[in-house]
């Protein structure tokens, strides 16, 4: 079992367990354990989660706007997060267990800072070169294992790499027979140089220069799983 | 039997609401200077609108998901906030030329200016948008829509060469006066008019609010397939009204005097009373559809509580976008501008908006994360993908039309 966190996780509904509407998630935090291994370990809500991601230069302007229309607060630039295991269910909402008034924590200094978290959205668009890879490749998404709210192993499994806009393979890449036949055939020609890369010792991420480095090794899957 | 009543119910408040003052507007006054050739456009309209009211009204019924969050899960934070800016004003202009047409409705009644009116209006619409219960507006103020029938009775004593009317419903009978560039302008702006986003915004958002489950399907499907329909017929009839009366003396419609000024003519004071309730009632009850939707877009967008299925203090922010936006557009009626121009403007402004939230709705009706197995089957796809290319062609079109012929002047 795997879900694609920019296609089934970001921008959900977050709703409690009454129902109560609470936020979107705006952003998905990842926590790179020492083994090297990439987990999420919470969702961010807020402008600073959601401004970032409007677009490179826009959205590093916003945020820092965001930030200056009230200089003197000393959380401004942080989002507010709810820890990954809070989430009951994953459907077409995220439901939280438990009552969700108060539930969302404004994220720590410290852990906004940690070398070792990273933002989905910051990962997304990030380019990906590599042998075999269309030189325009970018992280279009990442393919995590494991369902939020059941038990297993949560972590990225893979990443789909490919030429475009995160966001814009729009489901297409999942499924072989999601229909209409002509707009399929329109994304998945669109996406023709997409690829899925499973992590690996091949597969070298860094997160803060803004670069994935895809060794001839690395083990590539078929688009539609 | 419940279940009956409950289905009789949502298709006459269908009909009812399916009519607002952009049909009201846009269909006296295609009438008065094309007669019936622009009546197929109507008819595509309506069919298009039962397709993408069907898909997201399907969607509302099993995720419990309106448009907006749609748009947001598909598009992304950026393509999506473009999106909602472009809609959101174009429901917003619609918002406006509604609290207008309710002066207007008003003004036919107390001769007291409408822009006199616009404050009494649009508090008493924020009022009811603020306590009343949803199901209250929208059955209440659609039973009292269906007035508007007066319009295919007061057709019918006019007493109209018949073989002549249906004549007309050929494009080749198209007036000679007329270049075919207007033609084209009205036939977009009656495709906008047909098929205003906020329909289905509003259709949608009712859904989750109503708490539809999948097995409301099949009463949502007879509201959208037999009311709208209907409503579309109403629509016809306005048109025929204008055509028999106004077409041959070559007068064109200007005022929402003159959109009921036929029925005037043909059934005397009695049914023009008939038809300005109807007014009062379609344009107030289009109003607080499209206000509500401007609160439903942008909290779908945020993520913030909405709905009037929960109390007010719990959307309170919900509550706070609905006053300001009826604010706003009291404000704006206040300066002046004439309702039925807003009108005019607004339901352009429709037929180009549609693309943004037609799309990921069409791809989301088919995606069984969302719908299981109630996704879109052959002929929704192959209807969907034939209007995905309407939409977008009428949509590009309306821009250079609305220059070329100086908003239908030329």
């Amino acid at each position: 079992m795997t879900y694609d966190a920019a296609l089934h996780l970001l921008d959900r509904q977050i709703v409690d367990e009454e129902g109560r509407l609470l936020a979107k998630v705006d952003d998905v935090e990842l926590r790179v354990d020492p083994d090297g291994s990439i987990r999420p370990s919470g969702l961010l809500v807020g402008m600073p989660a959601v401004l970032p991601r409007l677009g490179r230069r826009v959205g590093h302007r916003l945020t820092r706007l965001h930030v200056e229309l009230r200089p003197a607060a000393e959380d401004r630039g942080r989002p507010l997060v709810v820890d990954i295991d809070r989430i009951a269910s994953l459907t077409s909402e995220v439901r939280l267990s438990g009552d969700g008034r108060g539930s969302l924590r404004r994220l720590s200094a410290d852990r906004a800072a940690a070398g070792d978290r990273w933002r989905l959205g910051e990962l997304l668009g990030t380019p990906a070169a590599g042998p075999g890879l269309h030189r325009k490749s970018v992280v279009l998404d990442v393919r995590i294992s494991g369902r939020p709210g059941e038990s297993g192993e949560h972590r990225v499994a893979a990443l789909v790499v490919g030429p475009g806009r995160s966001g814009a393979l729009l489901g297409y890449d999942r499924t072989s027979d999601l229909g209409p036949a002509l707009i399929a055939a329109v994304v998945r020609w669109m996406h023709r140089h997409a690829r899925v890369v499973e992590l690996g010792p091949e597969v070298e991420i860094d997160c803060a220069a803004g670069r994935v480095r895809i060794g001839a090794g690395a083990s590539f899957l078929p688009l539609r799983g | 039997m419940k279940r009956y009543f409950a289905v009789l119910l949502g298709v006459l408040t269908a009909i009812g609401g399916f009519v607002d003052i952009g049909d009201l507007v846009t269909n006296a006054q295609v009438g008065a200077r094309f007669g019936w050739s622009l009546v197929w456009v109507v008819v595509v309209g309506v069919v298009g609108i039962c397709v993408f009211a069907e898909m997201s009204g399907r969607i509302a019924a099993v995720s419990h998901r309106a448009t907006f969050d749609l748009v947001r899960e598909r598009l992304g934070p950026r393509m999506g906030f473009l999106n909602l800016v472009g809609s959101m004003l174009v429901t917003f202009l619609t918002f406006i030329a509604e609290i207008g047409g309710v002066a207007l409705a008003l003004q036919l009644v107390s001769s007291v200016h409408h822009v006199l009116l616009v404050p009494f209006v649009a508090a008493a619409v924020w009022i009811v948008l603020w306590r009343a219960r949803f199901s209250s507006i929208e059955n209440v103020l659609g039973l009292l829509g269906l007035s508007l029938i007066g319009f295919a009775v007061a057709l019918w004593q006019l007493g109209p060469d018949w073989g002549d009317l249906v004549a007309q419903l050929s494009p080749a009978e198209k007036p000679g006066a007329e270049s075919w560039l207007t033609y084209a302008y009205f036939g977009v702006a009656l495709f906008g008019a047909a098929m205003t986003p906020y329909e289905v915004f509003f259709f949608s958002s009712g859904g989750v609010e109503e708490r539809w489950t999948h097995k409301d399907i099949g009463v949502m499907r007879a509201n959208v397939f037999i009311g709208f329909p209907l409503g579309g017929l109403l629509s016809i009839a306005i048109a025929g009204c204008a055509a028999v009366v106004f077409l041959p003396q070559g007068i064109t419609v200007e005022t929402l005097g003159q959109v009921g000024l036929p029925v005037g003519v043909a059934l005397g004071k009695i049914g023009l009373a008939v038809v300005v309730l109807g007014f009062f009632a379609a344009t107030f009850g289009a109003a607080c559809e499209t206000g509500l939707s401007v609160g439903y877009s942008l909290a779908q967008y945020a993520g913030f509580q909405w709905g009037k299925y929960v109390r007010v203090r719990d959307a309170a922010a919900f509550h706070v976008v609905l006053l300001v936006a009826t604010v706003l557009a009291a404000g704006v009626l206040l300066t002046g501008v004439d309702p039925i121009m807003v009108t005019e403007i607004s339901v352009v402004f429709s037929a180009i908006a549609l693309p943004l939230t037609y799309f990921p709705i069409l791809v989301v009706a088919n995606d069984p994360d969302y719908v299981g197995e109630h996704r879109n089957g052959r002929l929704a796809n192959v209807l969907g993908v034939a209007y995905l290319v309407i939409i977008v062609l009428a949509s590009l079109a309306a821009i250079p039309l609305l220059v070329i012929t100086s908003m239908g002047q030329g």
